[in-house]
């Protein structure tokens, strides 16, 4: 049974696991950084710590040696290098065998999952021979030796207020109860600002002393040596390096559930008295009653001013106060939903537009002049309705990509390869359901780029190549489309050799006049794979035409360039979502059919007498560009009464590289168009890519350019080979 | 009278034998002033000094200090326990410059 | 046909009774001139023909598409998938609901018949295998032949006569054969 907190336990491990592994990876390339380190640490320790609230020993056992291991790693007590990161890559791996394992049925742990999980904490912590450990603490102790000592004393300035002694106070006896607290190891009793001696009054006090003190006792405690003192002195207490050392590692410690004060977070970590923040408070204040200084100062400032906190502390306080800000805006921001209800939203929306277009219809039918104001109004507010509610699926391509960082780098090293993963544009954002349904087709990519299109390192050294090959990964959008690139700067693909398999599975007739780009094209074609031995990364020949009809069940197209020697780039296409576009209608005698607006460049009238158009070309002349055309009656072609011809129109599409001319009977303009599934029977069809419903509550199909330009320039290519013959 | 002239083995030198505190401030100041305006060179021992505090410290820094800019010389000596305790801990030694014999039957 | 689409309703009513009861019943309909029918409980709706969109490019057995409460529809000429006839739409074609599963969900298709006709009940001594041959419909899409008083009704195989992988592999024959 899978109850919610358990549900929210293995869904926050499963994050916080990949930030783990994103840190490790990254640590691969620079290993000692602390923003890293501290990320694992605080990932599987928020992970051992849940685990420990819902009572998942096994985790909390598995998990409690690798933190201790990544605290001694933070400490500094134990280097980084290449092996652990692996090791704890692997034991990143066994945890989420863990959390996996919870989700199941079964109550007890299997014995190969125990057994992996004991040996991995071996190798994580060997026993250390006894020898290695006294040199551990002998470095440890010129570690501190090193310390210059004059570093780490609190430096105390404590300036007696003229009336202290008339008042009753003897600073004498303050210092010597300041004795108890720690060893003064240094006393300046400042004697320059004193009177002359005639002005001397024997019994005001001019008093000031710089006291530096060696102990373990903390700013509170220090001050709290002169507590009946505060009236009539102003004190300072400058904490001692290693505090400041110890300010600035409670800052970064701090959770910061809530949103602290500059003050208050100083208190906090003890780098503050409360005094201290009550006086620089008022002096804040002060400023500000005062009404001749314009400016407030910051706290911060003041503090700093005053030498109360030293200018780090203040700066980490200020930066963490930042980061807890921050943090907590995302907390608000953010809201798990159900995926599904989502979708219902989604769905409810795609209903309201079309319930909208259906008023706007009988309102123009009736001739409702005043309704009809109202009902633009409402058409405005749906617009922006089904804007907001398609941004709620939108999520950012850059999470699907770095997870292609591990894939990189087992499969690389797997195969002796020395690849270095660039990832590019990962803020470009498209529907969450394209996402997921992406990550199959990017995997099989990136993995045939690493098996085939990478040479090894020495290969790639012989041909004066760098030893590392460089594999990108680059998002970008692109008229209302996303396009994803998967570059590499491996061997390329060798077109005599795709040709040869493809002739050979009799994909194409021997001898077949292709150009580079049809050549590069068959790789798409079931059944053909240019590597000679299958590996188990890919090359089983099973691949790219999967990848190409998944591409394809997005409504996107994928394309390939390759250059021999150079590389191999890979774009795809993707439609951002897959509820609802911006359409373009357009009528072909009674039918209606939906251009997406976002592959429309422009509308031409037909000029049928400038172009000349006769029944066997299908071009035009539009400012000097030849312009193919797909008339559209003839396309889909029924027995259309040629007896309705009234101007005819072109809309010139673009859908990747391809630009092409439509012909229609009739333009009817901009239309939000909730796509609808054409459902399974129609999945192989090309040409058409859905289909919507309008206002009238009859569907209108939505046309597939590409695949039109497809069909079109198949069929042309027909002719040609039939009028060849 | 706190201070007194004294005599030792042929030197001369003066005595406070009161206590150099909060309460004897104002008179000390007083006392000393006539003392040092009268003579260019002097030694004050503070063998007697019966209790001190913060604020005959700083009498004796400033008396020192005053000495100083009048051209006058002026040697504290015979510095009791006391004394030598509050000096040592306000750090103040040095400032005198006087050597401190410690009284033989400390040790 | 508001009589009969309650009396499909009212089936519904009265199968809570007895399954058994609508197992044996059948909503009969012509088409190419023979009676022919489909269990009751697989009938979720009878509809007139009102718009129907045509999809380019495809063969004559998928008549088109309609709009169900805002789902895509697609619709099946019964005519052209039994036999090479493509049925004339008349006042009395109707279109017949059918839901199948298809890999884990529900799919909703439209038969287009000819004329519906009525709610028979057919028991099970009165239905038999059908010939190997000797019809004019490819055995495969009948399950039994019924007997009712002096006629013949053959008991389409649903999921033969609406089977999605065939009439897509279809549709995509059907769009290369266009192209050449």
């Amino acid at each position: 049974m899978l109850d919610d907190t358990k549900k929210i336990f293995i869904q926050e491990s499963e994050e916080l696991l990949e930030q783990m592994e994103n840190a490790l990876l990254e640590m691969e390339q620079v290993p000692n950084d602390a923003e890293h380190l501290n990320s694992v640490f605080r990932a599987i320790h928020t992970i051992k710590g849940a685990a420990g609230i819902f009572g998942f020993d096994a985790i909390v056992a598995f998990t409690h040696p690798v933190e201790s291991v990544m605290d001694n790693v933070r400490n500094g007590l134990r280097s980084v290098d290449p092996d652990l990161i692996a090791l704890l890559l692997k034991c990143k791996d066994h945890t989420a065998n863990l959390v996996e394992f919870i989700s199941g049925e079964q109550e007890d742990i299997s014995e190969t999952l125990q057994e992996a999980g004991k040996k991995l904490l071996n190798e994580l912590t060997p026993e250390q021979p006894s020898e290695l450990t006294v040199t551990n603490t002998n470095e440890k102790i010129e570690v501190s030796d090193k310390r210059s000592p004059s570093e780490d004393h609190w430096v105390i300035s404590l300036d007696f207020k003229p009336d202290a002694l008339r008042n009753g106070l003897d600073p004498l006896s303050f210092i010597n109860y300041l004795k108890r607290m720690g060893e003064i190891i240094e006393i300046i009793t400042f004697t320059h600002d004193f009177p002359c001696w005639e002005d001397m009054d024997p019994e005001s006090c001019y008093l000031s002393f710089r006291i530096a003190l060696s102990s373990s006792a903390n700013k509170e405690e220090i001050k709290s040596v002169f507590e009946f003192a505060l009236d009539d002195c102003e004190l300072r207490i400058v904490p001692p390096h290693s505090e400041l050392e110890k300010y600035l590692a409670l800052l970064e410690e701090l959770t910061g559930e809530e949103l602290n004060k500059l003050g208050e977070l100083l208190i906090q970590v003890g780098a503050l008295t409360e005094q201290e923040l009550n006086s620089a408070l008022q002096l804040q204040n002060g400023v500000l009653n005062d009404g001749t200084t314009k400016e407030i100062k910051p706290l911060g400032e003041i503090l700093v001013e005053q030498h109360v906190v030293s200018k780090d502390v203040v700066e980490k306080a200020v930066a963490k106060q930042e980061i807890i800000r921050e943090k907590i805006a995302q907390e608000t921001q953010y809201i798990r939903v159900d995926a599904n209800r989502l979708g219902q939203l989604i769905n409810l929306v795609g209903e309201l537009v079309i319930s909208n277009a259906a008023v706007k219809l009988l309102v123009e039918k009736h001739d409702l002049a005043d309704v009809q104001e109202v009902v633009s109004g409402v058409e405005g507010l749906v617009e922006n309705i089904r804007d907001h509610a398609l941004q709620l699926r939108m999520v950012q391509i850059g999470e699907t990509f770095s997870r292609f960082r591990r894939v990189v780098r087992d499969v690389s090293k797997d195969l002796n390869k020395d690849v270095e993963l660039v990832i590019t544009g990962g803020e470009a954002e498209l529907d969450k359901t394209v996402v997921e349904k992406i990550n199959d087709p990017l995997t099989h990519l990136v993995r045939n780029s690493l098996d085939h299109g990478f040479e090894t390192p020495d290969e790639r050294v012989a041909q004066g190549k760098p030893r590392k090959g460089v594999l990108r990964l680059n998002a970008l959008h692109d008229s209302g489309h996303i396009v994803i690139q998967i570059a590499d700067d491996g061997a390329g693909l060798d077109t005599d050799k795709i040709r040869k398999k493809a002739e050979e599975k009799g994909l194409i007739n021997v001898g077949q006049e292709l150009s580079q780009r049809e050549i590069l094209r068959l790789i798409f074609e079931p059944g053909l794979t240019t590597k000679d031995t299958a590996s188990n990364i890919s090359g089983r020949g099973v691949g790219m035409d999967v990848v190409k009809r998944n591409i394809d069940a997005l409504r996107g197209t994928i394309e390939v360039d390759s250059e021999r020697g150079k590389g191999t780039l890979v774009t795809i296409h993707l439609p951002l979502t897959l509820a609802i576009i911006e359409g373009f209608m357009v009528g072909v005698e009674q039918e209606r059919f939906v251009i997406p607006l976002s592959m429309v460049e422009e509308c031409v009238e037909m000029n049928t007498d400038e172009w000349h158009l006769d029944k066997n070309s299908h071009y035009v002349n539009l400012r000097g560009q030849v312009m193919p055309y797909i008339k559209l009656s003839e396309f889909f072609g029924v027995n259309y009464q040629q007896s309705h011809r009234g101007r005819e129109s072109l809309v010139i599409v673009k859908a990747g590289r391809a630009k092409a001319g439509i012909v229609v009977d009739r333009l009817f303009g901009e239309l939000q168009t909730v796509i609808k599934p054409l459902g399974k029977v129609f999945q192989g069809l090309k040409g058409v890519s859905g289909a919507t419903v309008l206002g009238s509550g009859e569907i209108a199909l939505i046309l597939d350019v590409q695949g039109l330009i497809g069909l079109a320039s198949a069929k042309t290519t027909d002719v040609k080979t039939l009028e060849s013959v | 009278m706190s201070i007194e002239a004294k005599e030792h083995n042929g030197a001369h030198f003066l005595e406070i034998n009161d206590e150099l505190t909060i309460y004897t401030a104002a008179m000390m100041k007083q006392e000393l002033q006539d003392v040092l305006s009268k003579q260019d060179e002097l030694e004050i021992s503070l063998e007697c000094v019966s209790d001190i505090d913060s604020a005959g410290i700083q009498i004796l820094i400033l008396l020192h200090q005053q000495a100083k800019k009048k051209g006058k010389t002026l040697r504290f000596i015979k510095h009791n326990r006391q004394v030598i305790d509050v000096l040592e801990t306000l750090n103040l030694e040095a400032l005198f410059g006087d050597p401190i014999v410690l009284p033989a039957k400390e040790f | 046909m508001n009589e009969l689409a309650m009396a499909v309703n009212k089936q519904d009513h009265y199968l809570g009774d007895g399954v058994a009861d609508g197992a044996y019943q059948y909503l009969t309909f012509s088409v190419l001139g023979k009676l022919m029918a489909i269990g009751i409980l697989d009938v979720k709706e009878i509809i007139e023909v009102s718009s129907m969109t045509r999809v380019p490019m495809t063969q004559n057995s998928i008549r088109g598409v309609i709009n169900l409460r805002g789902n895509v529809v697609p619709v099946v000429d019964l005519g052209a998938r039994l036999g090479s006839h493509i049925i004339k739409l008349t006042k009395k074609s109707c279109i017949v609901l059918v839901s199948l599963a298809f890999h884990d969900e529900t799919q909703t298709m439209g038969i287009l018949v000819e004329q519906v006709n009525e709610i028979l009940t057919i028991p099970e001594q009165n239905r038999q295998k059908p010939p190997d041959f000797g019809t004019d419909i490819d055995s495969k899409f009948i399950s039994q032949i019924g007997r009712y008083e002096e006629d013949f009704v053959i008991l389409l195989n649903k999921e033969k006569v609406l089977c999605v992988e065939e009439l897509s592999e279809q549709i995509v024959a059907a769009q290369s054969s266009f192209c050449v």
